[in-house]
């Protein structure tokens, strides 16, 4: 039966493997048939060099393997994938993407949710921190609507956050398809209440990881999971991102492959914005509108098909300068009330009508504003 | 021969009348307790019997039967051991009867034949009527309050049988001053900054409104909750009867001047146990925190930290006023009528401004999770507070002290009062209409409101009636209830969930 294998069953079950890593999947193919290499990993054969110097170093692996490759039988994963409808393509292989390819970090095989020939467009990634504030989550959902509606490929990692927001956005546009780049098993999506929009994604565009179904989403496998995502965009965008987050990584994943980065400016107080502040600092370009982005991509960027027109009553008096002073950074009621020289009662009443017209939102206490593109996609 | 000594014994917060029957008759030595006594009286035996002979006086040994009528409840306690020495002096003989008329006797016994306080003398002393009391000298205060009678107070079971026997007269004691010192409170002007959240405080205190601060650590929430008893009013002379019980039979000092007066502040740690937040333990029933905090302030830090069974026991008290506590053999009523303040952090990692939590989602969740609904439905106000900013917070201006803002609450108080008999936290939804009417642009800020999805039908209820107390606290006519009282009240009902709902802005 395994003779009517195909050799992508093999990598399937190999992937998955303890401690496998792209470097050591790539040792084990050079040269050789996929079946072969699943035979050498599971001890049937001598294990040649460079793979007899890993066992030496962690003598626990190869028995480790052994027993995965009991487990994670070609036939048994192949399956797998069949049925959850997810591809296996190899770096070989003319479907892989090219700009993938020629990295030296490639992983041999990926995995793939969707069409991966959308990645022959136009690509811009769009990255920031999970945390986000409503304004940073706003801010990526205008930017993936914008390139989208100007045909660009949005790769982002639905996660939390910005990445979902600008996921959103950009199947809000219902233009140009996403793309996303995850960091464990396609049929398990995380986080979960991103189910939907996971769904969404890959049965618009494409979804690919680098590890096989059924891997879990564990925290060393994200920042492996943006050298890829870096890889993969010809500019990244990062909206919001702390001091240490692992938008930064992704940030100098692309630095590294010579992928421009753009950074969204936030205020200096806010600590959503501390990173991206930083990476502006560092020489990455401003991106304060989606057209900034797109000029740098060269792209005809007239706004054709954008309506101008905003419903919401424009505040006035206090109502104005109220919005205008959140705008730079969320406040407190009691903020606002000071700033302003007004009463309680008059703070309440201003943000009343500014939450009733849609123009605020409290968060937790804070009053952030409301972009207009609150409702889109 | 027979003696019968009238003393008390306790449950819960009250006292019941026990007589301490003594027969002493020939037979076989023998000292036996009857009645229903449990562990801690039949141990009275042995201190009794050393107590009377460290007193210089023989023991009979004969056949003594101690019962304590009425005999058909458990009770419980050391504070009959002096009825039962005297009880067996009087029945041996050793006594005159007639000396012990027309008293009755509190006390735990040493083996020296020292006296020494149980808690609460208060109670028990109350409900013994027109006789004189012999207490403990450490209980004079406690006795003081209740007595309806003289106070005898003592030191050791010999000074008594001295003053029995008509060799000495009772030891004079100063009595203790009735009345109400001035208590230094904590006072308001301290606290900088935070104006709703000082707004907050005046209405809970004028409307008697449950609130929950929120907020990260280091904003102020326990400052801020400890300041709420100085703006309550004194305790009427009745209500400070009730608290100064409780808090006697719990055996919590009472303040030097005997009465409670002062609406009490219980602050009770969050590994607190549900017995000790709600009252019981398996024999005793001992008064919770929540009867300490009758007719004051209840204040929880770290509210989501709380064991959450011991939170959901706090709820059927928060609507009756009073707690039932029942065990296999007793049962007790303790008041329990008490404003909740409590505070919390928006997450476990603290919160802050947008943008700057660090918790999965998973852990803010399980965090906010531990606080079931039906108790944040009780919270009328849930204030969101934050830490002042260093300008306001080094700021010299003069903030309002505690003295000035009492005095509008209780001006705010009296008119509820006058209006509708209870204050405005217990304004049933039917009656709102009638007393808290809002004029139409306050209608249709509500209704706005509820449109969006941002306040619920319960939540309704509840804005409009901190919005009846805002619109009492504040100068000027006040019969309807404007738009500017309900945006404050909305305001003062924020959402405890920091922005976790970033999906929705797509």
């Amino acid at each position: 039966v395994s003779g009517e294998l195909p050799a992508e069953a093999y990598v399937a079950a190999l992937a998955g493997f303890e401690r496998m890593t792209s470097s050591r999947l790539r040792g084990l193919l050079a040269g050789r048939e996929p079946a072969a290499a699943f035979a050498i990993a599971i001890g049937s054969g001598p294990a040649p060099p460079p793979l007899s110097a890993v066992f030496q170093r962690f003598p626990d692996l190869a028995a480790a393997w052994r027993r995965d490759g009991a487990e994670r039988a070609p036939e048994r994963c192949w399956e797998v994938c069949l049925a959850a409808g997810i591809d296996v393509v190899m770096a070989g292989d003319e479907r892989f993407p090219p700009q993938l390819a020629a990295d030296p970090a490639c992983p041999p095989a990926l995995f793939v949710r969707g069409d991966l020939s959308i990645l022959d467009a136009r690509r811009v990634g769009i990255v920031g921190t999970r945390n986000s504030t409503q304004q940073g989550a706003a801010t990526a959902v205008r930017f993936g609507h914008e390139f989208a509606a100007a045909g660009v490929v949005v790769v982002s990692g639905l996660a939390r956050g910005i990445d979902g927001a600008a996921h959103r956005g950009a199947l809000g546009a219902d233009a140009a398809a996403p793309a996303a780049v995850v960091g464990n098993g396609l049929d398990v999506p995380y986080p979960r209440r991103n189910a939907e929009l996971w769904e969404r994604v890959a049965d618009r565009g494409v979804i690919v990881s680098e590890w096989p179904p059924g891997t879990r989403p564990d925290a060393f496998r994200f920042p492996l999971r943006n050298r890829i995502l870096a890889a993969l965009c010809e500019l990244l965008v990062v909206v919001e991102s702390r001091e240490r987050g692992g938008s930064l990584i992704t940030a100098r994943e692309a630095a590294i492959r010579g992928v421009d980065v753009f950074a969204v400016p936030g205020s200096v107080r806010s600590r959503a914005s501390a990173g991206t502040n930083e990476l502006l600092r560092d020489g990455a370009a401003p991106a304060l509108d989606p057209t900034d982005v797109l000029i740098a991509l060269g792209l005809d960027h007239r706004r054709a098909n954008r309506s101008s027109f905003d419903p919401r009553p424009m505040p006035r008096g206090d109502d104005a300068a109220v919005l205008d002073a959140c705008r730079s950074e969320p406040l407190t009621i009691d903020a606002l009330a000071d700033r302003f020289d007004l009463s309680l009662g008059g703070v309440a009443m201003v943000v009343a009508r500014l939450e009733r017209d849609g123009w605020l939102i409290d968060s937790g206490g804070w009053f952030e504003v409301v972009d207009r593109w609150r409702g889109a996609g | 021969m027979l003696a019968s000594i009238p003393s008390a014994v306790l449950f819960g917060a009250q006292g019941h009348r026990v007589t301490v029957e003594v027969h002493v008759a020939m037979g076989l030595p023998a000292f036996n307790i009857v009645g229903l006594p449990d562990e801690s009286i039949r141990e009275a035996r042995d201190r009794v019997r050393a107590a009377v002979m460290s007193s210089g006086q023989p023991w009979p040994s004969q056949k003594i039967t101690v019962n304590l009528a009425p005999s058909l409840h458990r009770k419980t306690g050391s504070g009959l051991d002096l009825a039962i020495a005297v009880g067996v002096l009087v029945a041996a003989d050793l006594v005159d009867p007639a000396a012990t008329d027309g008293l009755a006797f509190i006390g735990e016994l040493g083996l020296d034949g020292s006296l020494r306080p149980v808690p609460g003398v208060a109670p028990m002393v109350g409900v013994l009527g027109d006789v004189d009391v012999v207490v403990p000298v450490e209980s004079s205060v406690e006795a003081h309050v209740a007595a309806v009678g003289a106070v005898r107070l003592v030191t050791s079971l010999t000074e008594l049988i001295g003053v029995l026997a008509a060799e000495r007269p009772w030891t004079e004691h100063e009595p203790p001053l009735l009345g109400s010192a001035p208590h230094p409170v904590p006072d308001l002007a301290d606290v900088h900054g935070q104006r709703s959240a000082r707004a907050a405080l005046e209405i809970a205190a004028a409307g008697s409104h449950h609130s929950l601060f929120v907020g990260p650590p280091g904003s102020g929430k326990t400052m801020l909750a400890s300041r709420l008893p100085g703006l309550l009013p004194r305790l009427d002379r009745e209500r400070s009867l009730e608290v100064t019980m409780v808090h006697s039979a719990a055996g919590v000092g009472l303040p030097p001047e005997g009465l409670v007066a002062r609406p009490p502040f219980r602050a009770p740690h969050h590994t607190s146990s549900m017995v000790s937040l709600v009252g019981g333990g398996s024999r005793s029933l001992r008064p919770g925190e929540i009867s300490l905090a009758h007719c004051g302030v209840l204040f929880l830090d770290e509210l989501a930290e709380f064991a959450p069974a011991a939170l959901d026991g706090l709820r059927q008290p928060l609507e009756d006023g009073l707690v039932r506590v029942a065990r296999a053999h007793v049962h007790a009523t303790l008041p329990a009528a008490f404003l909740l303040v409590a505070a919390m952090n928006p997450c476990p990692c603290g919160g802050g401004p947008p943008g700057s939590c660090q918790c999965g989602e998973a852990r803010a969740n399980r965090y906010l999770r531990r606080v079931s609904g039906p108790l944040l439905d009780r919270f009328d106000l849930r204030v969101s507070v934050q830490r002042p900013a260093v300008d306001e917070f080094l700021a010299v201006r003069p903030e309002e002290p505690t003295a000035v803002v009492a005095e509008r609450v209780g001006t705010a108080r009296e008119l509820a009062l006058a209006r509708q008999g209870v204050l405005n936290a217990a304004l049933a939804g039917p009656d709102l209409d009638e007393f808290a009417p809002i004029d139409a642009a306050a209608a249709a800020l509500l209704r706005a409101e509820m449109e969006q999805d941002r306040l619920t039908g319960r939540g309704y209820h509840r804005v409009r009636r901190v919005a009846r107390t805002i619109a009492d606290l504040r100068p000027g006519p006040a019969d309807v209830v404007g738009d500017e009282d309900v945006a404050t009240a909305l305001r003062l009902r924020t959402s405890i969930v920091p922005a976790r709902h970033w999906e929705q802005v797509a």
